[in-house]
């Protein structure tokens, strides 16, 4: 079988891979995916016990990794989608390498998921043949894989340059990951019992923030490629378009956190407006989501009017940082409040807030998953012609 | 078949904890594993010494409600959580994939992680060993001195916990939730 004929790819040399142009940012991705594989030794030997997780904070860092990886592929997804699923031209010049990220971020997110799921083996056996279809994780879990199976259809169609059927597998996969990815929120949506996470909130939320990092990304990866140099006119254009949708896309998220916390104090509801009071109290919430992850960016763009690109990649950069806070909060902040009925008062077990920080080889895992997309990405940069724009039918 | 509830006369608690031993030794559950599977409350006794109310100082005990409407059962992805043929909520830990979901999604804090078999565990009202060797009692409700637990069938009018639950008032955790608990708190 001749794999070019598949899907066409640059025949490397050895030395092309282990002399990397970039040799700081080879180091970053060879620790960093040397940590992840420490990390998961030690998991395989101490199992959760490794993780700083409890009884009463099951999900930790990992899951928010996890949710950031998957954000990004959905994000990506939606962004590479505006020139091959919607044909608009000026986004053409981004799609493939969108696409491709949107591939080796879920797979990134699969592999972090991998050890925080105690039997991931079990877990594709029992999904399929005893699956719970009222469980959000479920439909979560399986439209991804689907998700993932049209990405890489599109990819490759994408690579032949048949955009015709790229534009129906990329339609699909787009619908389906947007399906996902509201699953998703919904498996905190679905919490009846954690109070601060259940409801409707977090499945649109989900769509609007992968949105907002899809963004973030594609000028972090143009801004790395063209470091130094001055963008082409094409990329230029689609990324000046990118940064207008993303100042309409950070209002509206802003709009819709001022929203969540009004609602979540008014009227003093126990529990909830203990946690939501809580939340704005910390620092992560106040310096990582809202500074980093909204108002910087929210500036610059607004500033320039969406055209001082350059600056729009570092903003970028501290977005994701504030991506990053706004998964890891997620992920805590609906663990929170303690569920212990009847045990509150015991001795052992003061009445305060659940805590919960990450463990060393939860960061190892965690952190560990941007050195195996870092990885991915220099492979797909190495085997792929991601920049040649399509022809368009 | 049965519909299985418990009635606690949780004012008769004394905190023994001959109930937590009990079950640890019918189940099997770790030694030193503590709060799983079942556990007693306590309320501290209010007041500075020496205006200590006595009164105050209630034990609570507590473990899965084995709610009808299950939160566990409806997020879990492989039907590992189920409902017996007798309304038991129960975990198959041969399907069990330990994604916590069914941990996150309990507003009792009922479940825990059994580290002999790495999946999640729970009270199931002694089930796998008492119920399925024909006696319709747990160990936690033979054991207690005080008989705080009554344990039966809600469906037969006759039973006890019937007859107890139609004569004295009762109230259930988080009943807002609507997860309609089986755990009966006598009044």
């Amino acid at each position: 079988m001749d794999l070019q004929k598949i899907i066409p790819y640059r025949k490397l040399s050895l030395k092309e891979l282990l002399v990397p142009e970039n040799k700081f940012m080879a180091l970053v991705a060879i620790v960093l995916t040397a940590l992840f594989l420490i990390g998961v030794m030690i998991y395989l030997v101490h199992g959760h016990h490794a993780y700083g997780v409890t009884r009463e904070h099951p999900w930790g860092l990992l899951i928010a990794m996890y949710i950031f990886f998957v954000v990004s592929s959905t994000g990506l997804c939606i962004v590479g989608s505006f020139g091959d699923v919607f044909g608009f031209k000026d986004y053409m010049a981004v799609s493939k390498r969108a696409i491709f990220g949107s591939i080796i971020t879920i797979l990134s997110g699969f592999a972090v998921i991998a050890f925080e799921i105690g039997h991931p083996v079990r877990m594709m056996i029992y999904n399929v043949i005893s699956p719970g279809l009222t469980s959000a994780i479920w439909w979560m879990g399986t439209l991804y894989g689907i998700y993932l199976t049209f990405m890489v259809i599109e990819f490759v169609f994408l690579m032949r340059n048949d955009m015709k059927r790229a534009k129906i597998f990329g339609l699909i996969g787009l619908l389906v990951g947007l399906a996902a990815h509201s699953n998703l929120g919904g498996v905190f949506g679905f919490l009846n019992a954690r109070v601060v996470a259940n409801g409707v909130f977090y499945p649109t939320y989900f769509i609007l923030t992968a949105f907002i990092t899809g963004i973030y990304l594609i000028f972090l990866m143009y801004g790395y490629k063209y470091r130094g140099q001055p963008f082409p006119e094409d990329v230029a254009k689609a990324l000046t378009n990118f940064a207008k949708i993303q100042g309409l896309l950070l209002a509206i998220l802003m709009f819709f956190e001022t929203w969540k916390m009004l609602t979540g104090v008014y009227g003093g509801m126990p529990e909830r407006a203990d946690t939501i009071m809580h939340i704005l109290h910390t620092k992560s919430f106040w310096l990582g989501e809202v500074l980093c992850g909204m108002v910087i960016p929210f500036l610059v763009i607004l500033k320039s009017k969406g055209t001082a690109i350059k600056s729009m990649v570092w903003a970028s950069f501290i977005g994701m940082i504030g991506i990053f806070y706004m998964r890891y909060d997620l992920v805590h902040d609906a663990q929170l409040f303690p569920m212990q009925t009847l045990k509150i008062r015991e001795y052992q077990l003061p009445p305060s807030f659940v805590d919960y920080f990450p463990s060393l080889t939860e960061m190892m895992i965690g952190f560990g998953g941007i050195g195996l997309c870092l990885i991915l990405y220099f492979l797909g940069t190495k085997l792929f012609d991601l920049d040649s724009m399509p022809e368009h039918h | 078949m049965a519909r299985y509830g418990m009635a606690l006369d949780y004012k008769n608690c004394i905190n023994c904890k001959a109930c937590e031993v009990a079950c640890k030794e019918e189940n099997g559950v770790l030694l030193g594993a503590d709060k799983h599977r079942i556990w007693v409350g306590v309320k501290e006794i209010e007041g500075e010494f020496p205006l200590l109310s006595i009164a105050s100082n209630t034990f609570m005990p507590s473990q899965c409600q084995h709610c009808d409407n299950a939160p566990c059962e409806e997020v879990c992805p492989t039907h590992a959580t189920y409902y017996d043929e007798n309304g038991v909520v129960r975990v198959d830990s041969d399907k069990c994939i330990l994604c916590s979901y069914c941990m996150n999604a309990c507003p009792y804090d009922a479940r825990y992680v059994d580290d002999r078999t790495v999946t999640v565990d729970k009270c199931n009202f002694c089930s796998d060993t008492r119920l399925a060797r024909g006696e319709v009692t747990t160990a936690c409700q033979a054991t207690c001195p005080t008989k705080v637990r009554i344990f039966g069938d809600l469906d037969d009018p006759n039973s006890e916990i019937s007859q107890v639950l139609r004569e004295r008032e009762h109230f259930t955790l988080k009943t807002h939730l609507g997860t309609k608990p089986k755990l009966f708190y006598l009044i």
